[in-house]
This record gives structure tokens, C-alpha cells and sequence, in this order.
């Protein structure tokens, strides 16, 4: 979706329209979608942060400031990162995660697949409590410290590993029991398609043909 | 299969680990009888109900159904009559809703939608969990995902109910709950539990496990009785 090179930073900008028009066709607040969308940011950064060290030929100054092209994308690697994931923090929050899956294994994503996601999505908790409880046991018996030896470190993932293989084995064989062959059936929900479903889809293919081959207003356009 | 019975005739079984867990269990179960599984952790109550529905096969002896003897091809079957009801709700709830998990046994019949929801709707019913059909279930309380784990098994309108600790790390409300649950089943059922007073409540006869051979069969009364001595001694 947001295939545009890299320098292009103005036409980028643009595909904001999508997260601000979108959040509120879907229910939500944008500040709350771009806030959470944060969370990635740290990743972004550690992927460009090279970029103006390697990238060093000057595009543009502003008062005095000469601006490089790897400041430029670094900042448009950033930009199209926080805008991929609102997008998908809107489409989680409207159809599920669930919904996600099933759609995806509706348009032809093999089941061994979407299965796996769904339970990755059902199970992440219960591990989450699993090592919680180790945690806790740890401390319970007088461990103080806050940072682990490679050891413990080792001790702790063979524990959570033989933990995770044991219940996988116990749900297995709840699931055989009811008769699992491999792929899990789906009860037919009689969706209904709104109103607000068409206004979404034409907004969405309108929007982003605009984005993408649409003319750029004067304003956003530099000399690069 | 008009008469429901369980037959256990000298079954052996040992885990991969050569771990010897059954040695020559036999015992039989018939139609409409509740039946207490007791014993002390690590006995074997958990391994003969795995026999049950073929989930584990006897390394010597066989495991009969209604009928049929439990092997690797009739397990499937076998499956449809004995509905299994596991100790830990959430190795058995793993669908996004309440409802979607009701309704996997019955889908995975092959049952058309009408008859799986009607299933669907009666079982949470049964189980008083109709309020809780939309919900995720990660986020229930013990007592409520219990009874939905029940739900699961009962769409599926089994002969025969086997459950492991259906009351284990449940609080005195909810417990309580899951024995009404249980006690208005009119299926036969084989309870593996080591909470006497749910056994003494629930079922009239109670077979006593001891490092995988039954040392006592008989009314629940008496074999409680042995039971308590049994734990004095270990
Ligand atoms: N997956 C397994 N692998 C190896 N040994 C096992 C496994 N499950 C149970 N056992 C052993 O088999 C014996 C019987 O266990 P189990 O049937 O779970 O007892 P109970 O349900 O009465 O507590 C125990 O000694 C236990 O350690
Ligand atoms: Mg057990």
C-alpha cells in the first residue's frame, strides 16, 4: 500500500488522511490509535537510524540546516511504519482478530495457517501467566535479584519450553476428543452488511487510488 | 448401541517414558450408572479415563464400548459416545467465543447449522451459561469456564460422561454449582476426583485407583472408607 519511493516523503504524507479519515468510520478516537501505534516506534528507529550516516549527499537547507537524504528516509521509514500500523490497529479493533483470520482464510490463506494464528492469539495469555507463575515461584523462594545469569536464563526457557509442549499435547487431545481432524469448522455467521460497510469500502478505494496517483496540492510539493 | 457400557478388561499401559501407569485394570460400567474414580495423585485416575475414548491404547489388555473394542480406527467413533470433560478448562476452551467453542464437537459431526445451534443454545442452557455465549473464554471466571467446558461435551450429546477433577481448584460456590451441573446429567458418568464428598453426593459406587490397579470397587460408603485408611498409611 504505501509503495512509494522513499524520498517521496510529500506523497507519504497523504496516506495520513487514511488512519484520521478511517478511525471514526470504525468507531474510534485517531488520537487513542495513533498513540498505541507508538509502541513501534522504537523498532523503526533502531531499522534507520543509520540511514543519515550513509546517506549524506545534502537535498535541501533551511535556515542554515542542510537536510541529507538519509535524514529524509529515515524520517519517511518512520512515517509509512506508524501509518502501516494504525491502519492494521483499525482493522484489528473493527473485525476482531478473529475476524481478521477468518477473512484472510476466506480469500484462500491456507488453514494450517490462520489456525496457528488463532491459537497463538488464544494461548499467548496463558503462557503469559505460565511464565508469570515462575516468575513468582522464583521470587517466592528468595531469588532477589533482577537481572538473571545466562544460566537461569537457560533453565527458565527450558522450563517454559517443556511446559508449553505438555499443555500443547493436553489440548491436542481435548480437541481430538471432540473430534478434531484438522481444520476447525466455522458456525456461519449471518453477517449483515451496512451502510457504513459501503461508505468504508468506497472511502478506502477512492482514498487510496487519490494517494497514489492523485495530483500533490502545491503546498506539499519541495524541490526533490 | 442401545446398551452404553464400559468394559476394562486387564488393561496395561506404560507412558514412552516407561513410566508402568496401569497394571491390569479391569472394571465395567452400565448403563445410567454414576461412577466415583478415586485415588491419590499420580494413581492412574487420569490415564484410564485417557483409555476411555481411545485417546491412550492399552499396551496389553483390551477397552470395550458399547459393543466395540476401543482401537486406533474405532476411536473416532468411540469418540461420539464418550464425551470427555478435562481437568484444566483451558486445555479445552480454545475458540475465540463461548459459542464457537459449544459448537465445535457438533460441527465437527457433521451436523447443518439448525441442528448445531439448536445444540449450541440447549447445552449453555443446561449448564445456566446461555449469558456467556458471545464471550471470550479467557475471560471467565474458574466456575464459568467449567461449566462451558461442560457445554462443550454436552453438544455433543454423549451416552456416556467422563470427567476428570471436575471440581479441582474451584471455590465452594462454584463447586457447588458444578455439582448441580452434574447431578441432573441422566448420562452414565465416571467422575475422576479425589473430593469424596462430591463423590459420596453424586455417585453410588466408587472404584478406588492405587498405583495403577483397582484395589477396591464397590458402594461409594465403603470405599471411601478404604480410601481414608489408604492416605493414612502413604
Ligand atoms: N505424559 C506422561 N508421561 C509420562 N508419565 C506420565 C504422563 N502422565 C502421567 N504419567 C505418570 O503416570 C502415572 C499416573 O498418572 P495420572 O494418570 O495422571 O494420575 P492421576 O490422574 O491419578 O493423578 C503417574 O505416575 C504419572 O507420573
Ligand atoms: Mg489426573
Amino acid at each position: 500500500m504505501l509503495s512509494v519511493a522513499p524520498e517521496a516523503l510529500a506523497r507519504l504524507l497523504w496516506f495520513a488522511f487514511y488512519p484520521i479519515v478511517m478511525a471514526p468510520v470504525a468507531g474510534e478516537e485517531y488520537g487513542r490509535v495513533f498513540c498505541r501505534s507508538l509502541v513501534a516506534l522504537p523498532f523503526v528507529v533502531l531499522i534507520g537510524i543509520f540511514n543519515p550516516f550513509y546517506q549524506t549527499e545534502a537535498v535541501f537547507t533551511i535556515g542554515g540546516v542542510t537536510v541529507t537524504r538519509g535524514w529524509i528516509t529515515f524520517i519517511s521509514i518512520i512515517v509509512r511504519t506508524l501509518l502501516s500500523v494504525q491502519s492494521l490497529l483499525i482493522l484489528v479493533d473493527s473485525v476482531g482478530f478473529t475476524g481478521l483470520c477468518r477473512s484472510l482464510q476466506r480469500i484462500g490463506v491456507p488453514s494450517v495457517l490462520t489456525t496457528q494464528l488463532m491459537m497463538v492469539y488464544r494461548y499467548m495469555t496463558v503462557l503469559l501467566q505460565e511464565s508469570l507463575d515462575m516468575t513468582r515461584a522464583r521470587q517466592a523462594r528468595g531469588y532477589r535479584g533482577s537481572n538473571m545469569s545466562l544460566n537461569m536464563w537457560g533453565t527458565y526457557c527450558g522450563q517454559l519450553f517443556l511446559r508449553t509442549v505438555a499443555r500443547s499435547e493436553r489440548i491436542h487431545r481435548a480437541m481430538l476428543a471432540r473430534g478434531f481432524d484438522g481444520s476447525i469448522p466455522v458456525l456461519k455467521e449471518d453477517r449483515i452488511w451496512k451502510g457504513k460497510d459501503t461508505v468504508a469500502v468506497i472511502l478506502s478505494i477512492g482514498v487510496l487510488a487519490l494517494f497514489k496517483w492523485g495530483p500533490l496540492p502545491t503546498f506539499f510539493v519541495f524541490n526533490f | 448401541m442401545s446398551h452404553h457400557f464400559i468394559e476394562f478388561d486387564d488393561v496395561f499401559f506404560s507412558y514412552p517414558g516407561g513410566q508402568e501407569a496401569l497394571q491390569g485394570v479391569s472394571f465395567r460400567i452400565t448403563h445410567g450408572e454414576k461412577v466415583a474414580l478415586l485415588g491419590l495423585n499420580g494413581s492412574g485416575k487420569s490415564t484410564i479415563l485417557l483409555h476411555t475414548n481411545g485417546l491412550l491404547l492399552p499396551t496389553r489388555g483390551t477397552v470395550n464400548v458399547g459393543g466395540i473394542p476401543v482401537t486406533r480406527r474405532t476411536a473416532p467413533d468411540v469418540r461420539r459416545s464418550v464425551g470427555m470433560v478435562f481437568q484444566n478448562p483451558d486445555d479445552q476452551l480454545f475458540m475465540p467465543t463461548v459459542e464457537e467453542d459449544v459448537a465445535f464437537g457438533p460441527l465437527n459431526m457433521g451436523l447443518d447449522s439448525a441442528e448445531v445451534r439448536r445444540r449450541v443454545t440447549d447445552a449453555l442452557h443446561r449448564v445456566g451459561a446461555e449469558n456467556l455465549a458471545k464471550r471470550a473464554p479467557f475471560q471467565l471466571s474458574g466456575g464459568q469456564k467449567k461449566a462451558v467446558a461442560l457445554a462443550t461435551v454436552l453438544s455433543m450429546e454423549p451416552d456416556i460422561m467422563v470427567m476428570d477433577e471436575p471440581t479441582a481448584e474451584l471455590d465452594l460456590r462454584a463447586r457447588r454449582r458444578v455439582a448441580d451441573i452434574i447431578s441432573r446429567f441422566s448420562h452414565s458418568c465416571l467422575i475422576a476426583t479425589h473430593d469424596m464428598d462430591l463423590a459420596h453426593e453424586l455417585c453410588p459406587r466408587a472404584i478406588l485407583v492405587s498405583d495403577g490397579r483397582i484395589v477396591a470397587d464397590g458402594p461409594v460408603a465403603e470405599v471411601i472408607h478404604i480410601f481414608t485408611d489408604l492416605m493414612k498409611e502413604k
